[in-house]
């Protein structure tokens, strides 16, 4: 029972054939319910859907066409696959800065220019995506002090490379590890997408120029510190964040020599 | 009237969308079957899925079944639909083995992602290069595995099968090495393993390059897969007077060993690898993580545009387990994979040397993956060479240094 409107007595004037209890269902007790069989109809003499359509009025016509033409429209974009070659993404797979940059050890200069300094050259290169800019070298391990030539900031194509020459000094031999294994220069990239502050790690060659840098100057007074720099606790933070539509310069570091210590 | 406008609207309406839903069928039909049936093949994962390290292995799996359902539904190789068996080793070496014999007996298995654990891949690689099957994995990290045992005076590839998209711990163990001494100025620690290949090859690894640096290792100890109680080592930690532990191995251990640190008032920092890496052990140390560090191969998915779609699919299909690790590396594992198979099977058409040509073909790989760009050296090693230094900050792994090796 529905509960909906008074129940008004039903008699049927057709045989009912014995039904089978069904199981009940809301409002119904079961075996109770039966639906009426169909009617064995062979054909019809009402009139056609054309013929329908013909005797509506015109303005019935046009509200029924304009009803039938938003809702197919509402229905072919709910329904239709999205085209396979819609872009997924959001936004365009523009790179980061630090997967396209990369740096490679050329070697350290032959003529050291003092006992406590040495040039060490690179190579930047970009491979893919938009212009790299390179604003800030720092040459870890703190302890040291670096200048880079030509001097910050420089720009990278793809598809080219750009020779730098990183000086560094040892300033503090205290802060000084014995032996560098994985030294590492710390950058700060930027494309048209995001500013990174990013490490650079070197495997045997540098490892081994850059050590030996540090045993020139330090050996003799390892537990010493250079009379001319004060020591100091240098903490890296690695960040990066998107490029905004009009990045304040002043977000860059643009000064060619850093001290490290 | 009123009636039959209505009756003629809704005949009008029904028609369209019907018509409407059988073009949609049709086009479902284009980009799938069409007629003619493909041939399945599988793509074979193996990782920790219950128990001990299970997050990050789920992790795996998903990265797998959503690098699946790209290819089929892209229809990256013509005639091939590709489903995953994804079978569990409980992170135990024998039960890896076991799992490698069923996929390698598995015609329909063309590769092979993982495992997790570098100690369970030891008792895999060999039955996976004895049947020609391809082996990739998204996470081992112990040096051996492709260079051989003697890797650090002669690399050696053992087995022509086995390749990896994560870096090894000879970097990571280094790069923490440096931090540590060098950013984070300790100078004293405590190194703690849990035995296993993985983690005990870290934890030597990471002595190595901090003793070379000038650091102290002021006391070492050992610990069980499984261990719960770590008062015993607490107390020794505490008397070594060590500015910082280093721990190889598990986030299931460690995370219980941090926690039970900072209750015993050792209030200084708990430093792992890769292992460790997962919300997991932050979920349980709660507070008591915080500022602790973990190093992870790889760069975070989220400052990755090319991992954004990677991690809504993920998330939208509603995948169990850690994706942050290892997904990325498994999506591209299982990628390489199914492009190789894309240039040995045509139409559908699976050689009887099927095998032996995927393995070199993904010897060959050479794309742009959703973790970065994938390739492999002579080794098998990946050459996308980056590690990030990890730190627990606000209840949330922060990454605070990243660096790519250079050679």
């Amino acid at each position: 029972m529905s509960g909906v409107g008074p129940v008004e007595p039903v008699e049927t004037v057709e045989p009912v054939e014995p039904v089978e209890p069904t199981e009940a269902r809301p409002g119904h007790a079961p075996g109770t319910h039966r639906a009426a069989p169909p009617p064995d109809v062979i054909g019809t003499d009402s009139p056609r859907p054309t013929d329908r359509w013909r005797t509506l009025p015109p303005r019935v016509r046009i509200t029924a066409l304009t009803a039938a033409v938003t809702a197919l429209a509402a229905a072919a974009v709910w329904l239709l696959p999205p085209s396979p070659s819609a872009p997924e993404r959001e936004e365009p797979a523009t790179p980061w800065p630090a997967t396209t940059t990369a740096f490679r050890y050329t070697g350290v200069a032959d003529n050291p220019s003092a006992g406590a300094t040495r040039d060490f050259h690179f190579e930047v290169s970009v491979h893919d995506g938009p212009p790299v800019t390179v604003s800030h070298i720092n040459a870890a391990p703190g302890g040291l002090r670096t200048r880079t030539t030509p001097p910050m900031s420089f720009t990278v194509r793809a598809g080219s490379a750009h020779r730098i020459t990183v000086r560094i000094t040892v300033a503090d031999c205290s802060a000084l590890p014995v032996y560098v294994n994985l030294p590492f220069l710390d950058v700060t990239l930027r494309n048209k997408h995001a500013i990174q502050h990013y490490s650079f790690i070197f495997g045997n060659r540098y490892s081994r120029d850059l050590s030996g840098l540090l045993h020139t100057a330090c050996d003799a007074n390892r537990a010493l510190p250079s009379p001319r720099v004060r020591r100091e606790v240098r903490v890296l933070t690695m960040w990066t964040r998107r490029v905004l539509a009009n990045p304040a310069e002043a977000d860059l570091h643009t000064s060619s020599s850093t001290g490290t210590s | 009237m009123r009636h039959r406008s209505l009756v003629i609207l809704t005949s009008v309406l029904t028609t369209g969308a019907l018509t409407l839903t059988a073009c949609g069928s049709r086009d479902d039909d284009k980009g799938g079957d069409s007629g003619s049936k493909k041939t399945e093949v599988v793509i074979g994962v193996d990782a920790p899925l219950t128990g001990q390290n299970s997050a990050t292995g789920l992790g795996i799996q998903g990265g797998v079944q959503v690098a699946v359902d790209d290819a089929n539904k892209n229809n990256l190789v013509p005639g091939v639909t590709f489903k995953v068996q994804a079978l569990d080793d409980k992170a135990i070496p024998a039960s890896g083995q076991q799992n490698a014999t069923q996929l390698v007996n598995n015609d329909k298995v063309l590769g092979v992602v993982g495992p997790l654990n570098s100690g369970v891949a030891t008792q895999m690689q060999q039955v996976f290069a004895t049947a020609n099957l391809v082996e990739i994995s998204p996470s081992n990290t112990a040096p051996e595995l492709t260079q051989g045992k003697n890797w650090q005076t002669k690399k050696v590839r053992p087995f022509k099968t086995y390749f990896r998209t994560a870096t090894t711990d000879a970097l990571q163990g280094g790069f923490a090495a440096d931090y540590a001494y060098n950013t984070l100025k300790k100078k004293n620690v405590f190194v703690v393993d849990d035995k296993q290949t993985y983690g005990a090859g870290l934890a030597k690894l990471f002595t190595a390059g901090f003793t070379k640096a000038g650091g102290k290792v002021v006391g070492t100890d050992h610990v069980n897969t499984g261990d719960t109680d770590f008062s015993a080592l607490v107390t020794k930690i505490k008397n070594s007077k060590a500015d910082l532990v280093y721990y190889g191995g598990q986030y299931d251990e460690s995370e219980k060993l941090t926690k039970q640190l900072k209750d015993g008032g050792v209030k200084i920092p708990l430093f792992g690898g890769d292992g460790m890496f997962s919300d997991t052990y932050i979920q349980t140390a709660g507070k008591t993580s915080e500022g602790d560090l973990a190093t992870s191969v790889g760069q975070p998915v989220d400052t990755l545009a090319s991992a954004q779609d990677f991690i809504k699919k993920y998330k939208a299909a509603g995948l169990k387990g850690d994706y942050g690790t290892y997904g990325g590396y498994s999506y591209d594992a299982a990628t390489a994979i199914i492009k190789a198979i894309g240039k040995v099977v045509k139409d559908g058409k699976v050689p009887s040397d099927a095998r032996a040509k995927i393995v070199e073909e993904v010897g060959k790989t050479k794309f742009d993956g959703v973790a970065g760009p994938v390739s492999f050296d002579e080794y098998g090693d990946t050459t996308n060479k980056q590690l990030t230094v990890y730190q627990v900050t606000n209840g949330k792994w922060k990454a605070v240094k990243s660096g790519t090796f250079n050679g």
